[in-house]
């Protein structure tokens, strides 16, 4: 399993602002855990669930997080009088044997949608290998809905710069790319322009497959231009105890995803409008499509159709597609050698100075300064520092 | 036996295709799998897409390539089947 997404300590910093995200889980945690319980915090950032178990009798908590950021876990388990109960493993979970099971996972692998990087699998791993029976996961499930939206503000990013640009350029080829993107944004429910229908449910405890494929019905609640699709995400942290990034509630850090219309259709109450919404995990980032059809409320007949994927986007350039190719042959390029000759001389016996030394006597074409040879084997080491 | 050229064919709803200048690269969305397709295949593919027949391909073909029709045939056919066992077209 690859690495995951990484966030910055600031990106943190606004996960613990984030309210009722915060209380929730943090009244969840007080609930699950019980004096001298074992917790694992899955993904845990810098470790502030570790920190909030240890707070609420944990007796100890295992901390797993690749991002270096969980280093501030040490000094932060010192000044919260927890260092003792608290184990660092700075690794992915899917790597990691217990000698103990947990009596409780936590975990917020979330981006801006629950279908983000590798989280179902990694739930799914950690649920079947790390947590002791009748355990607890925190979070329990998450349901995703879509509505409707009309927002020509929310639109305009994907529209007007490419279309009616103010420089006089014509930037329209574009166009075909920006409208195929999926993009964060942050509503309020005067955009929703039909009710909201539930896309998926995802139970923590059971879900097994990281893809979504589903349809719905959106019902016209009003005559507007509807310009895409708006998803969000209802979070259910344990019984009864949650929150939701719906249009109208407190904005969250995850946000909404719109996924926009090519033409904005203009539509009447009553009119419907079927979706397919696909989320497909293609290799470490979620491929969303979203298809369907238009439906006139008087006659039935179709007015239109849209076909879109973020897989035509601008995410993707042309040369990294041909690269992902099964066509493609790969031929051996210089750097590839070095890279070979450098991995061939790391036995346990030679330091980073030697093997550095040795490649800029073997390709001083390639490396204009010992530094920069250092540079190159450091990063190529760290690259396989995880394993 | 119907010829598969002369068959009806469609795209599979699990295919996408994104164009890389002649080329096209061909993601197929469930199981997450890269195809290549060069600019024979992009003909094809083309094709399918606007509900024409294979046939239809192999007529476009002949007119930009210099090239045997028993070939580019005997090519599309292999190619066709190639699609299909990858699950990137079906009956249509």
């Amino acid at each position: 399993m690859s690495q995951p997404f990484v966030y910055s300590l600031i990106d943190y910093g606004a996960m613990i602002d984030c309210e009722p995200r915060m209380g929730v889980y943090a009244e969840a945690l007080r609930r699950a855990v019980t004096p001298g319980c074992t917790v694992i915090d899955l993904g845990a950032g810098f470790g502030v669930f570790s920190l909030l178990a240890c707070k609420y009798g944990a007796g100890q908590v295992i901390a797993i997080e690749p991002d270096p950021n969980i280093e501030l876990l040490r000094p932060l388990a010192q000044a919260n009088g927890c260092a003792d109960r608290i184990t660092i493993l700075r690794d992915i979970s899917a790597r990691y044997t217990p000698e103990r099971k947990a009596d409780v996972i936590v975990s917020d692998c979330r981006g801006t949608m629950p279908l983000f990087d590798h989280h179902i699998a990694t739930i799914k791993d950690a649920r079947e290998r790390l947590l002791a029976p009748g355990g607890t996961l925190l979070p329990l499930r998450d349901t995703i809905k879509v509505a409707l939206a009309n927002s020509p503000r929310a639109y305009r990013q994907w529209d007007k710069p490419w279309k009616r640009n103010d420089y006089g350029l014509d930037l329209t080829a574009a166009h075909a790319h920006a409208i195929n993107s999926e993009g964060k944004a942050h509503l309020g429910a005067g955009v929703l322009a039909s009710a909201p229908q539930d896309l998926a449910v995802i139970d923590y405890r059971t879900v097994t497959e990281p893809n979504l494929d589903s349809t719905v019905e959106l019902v016209a609640s009003k005559d507007a231009k509807v310009h895409g699709l708006l998803v969000w995400f209802d979070a259910e942290i344990a019984e009864g105890l949650g929150y939701s990034n719906a249009p109208g509630q407190p904005p969250l850090v995850y946000g909404q995803m719109f996924l926009p219309f090519a033409n904005p259709p203009r539509l009447k109450a009553g009119d419907r409008v079927t979706a397919r919404i696909r989320g497909n995990l293609v290799h470490n980032r979620y491929i969303w499509s979203w298809e369907g059809s238009i439906i006139d409320r008087f006659t039935g007949a179709t007015r239109g159709h849209f076909r879109q994927s973020s897989f035509l986007g601008p995410a993707i350039a042309s040369d990294a597609l041909k690269a992902r190719s099964n066509l493609l042959v790969p031929h051996r390029t210089p750097m590839m050698q070095i890279d070979s000759d450098c991995l061939a001389m790391v036995n346990g016996n030679v330091d980073q100075d030697g093997i550095a030394k040795a490649l800029l006597d073997l390709y001083p074409e390639h490396f204009a300064t010992y530094r920069a040879a250092l540079d190159h084997v450091v990063s190529l080491m760290l690259r396989y520092s995880g394993d | 036996m119907t010829d598969v050229l002369s068959a009806r064919w469609k795209i599979s709803d699990q295919a996408i295709a994104n164009t890389v200048g002649d080329e096209m690269v061909v993601l197929h969305l469930a199981n997450g799998t890269y195809y290549g397709l060069d600019a024979v295949g992009a003909i094809l593919w083309e094709s399918l897409t606007q509900d024409e027949l294979p046939s239809h391909a192999c007529e476009m073909i002949l007119a930009r390539f210099e090239v045997e029709r028993a070939t580019v045939e005997n090519d599309l056919r292999h190619f066709l089947g190639e699609l299909a066992d990858n699950g990137l077209v079906v009956p249509g």
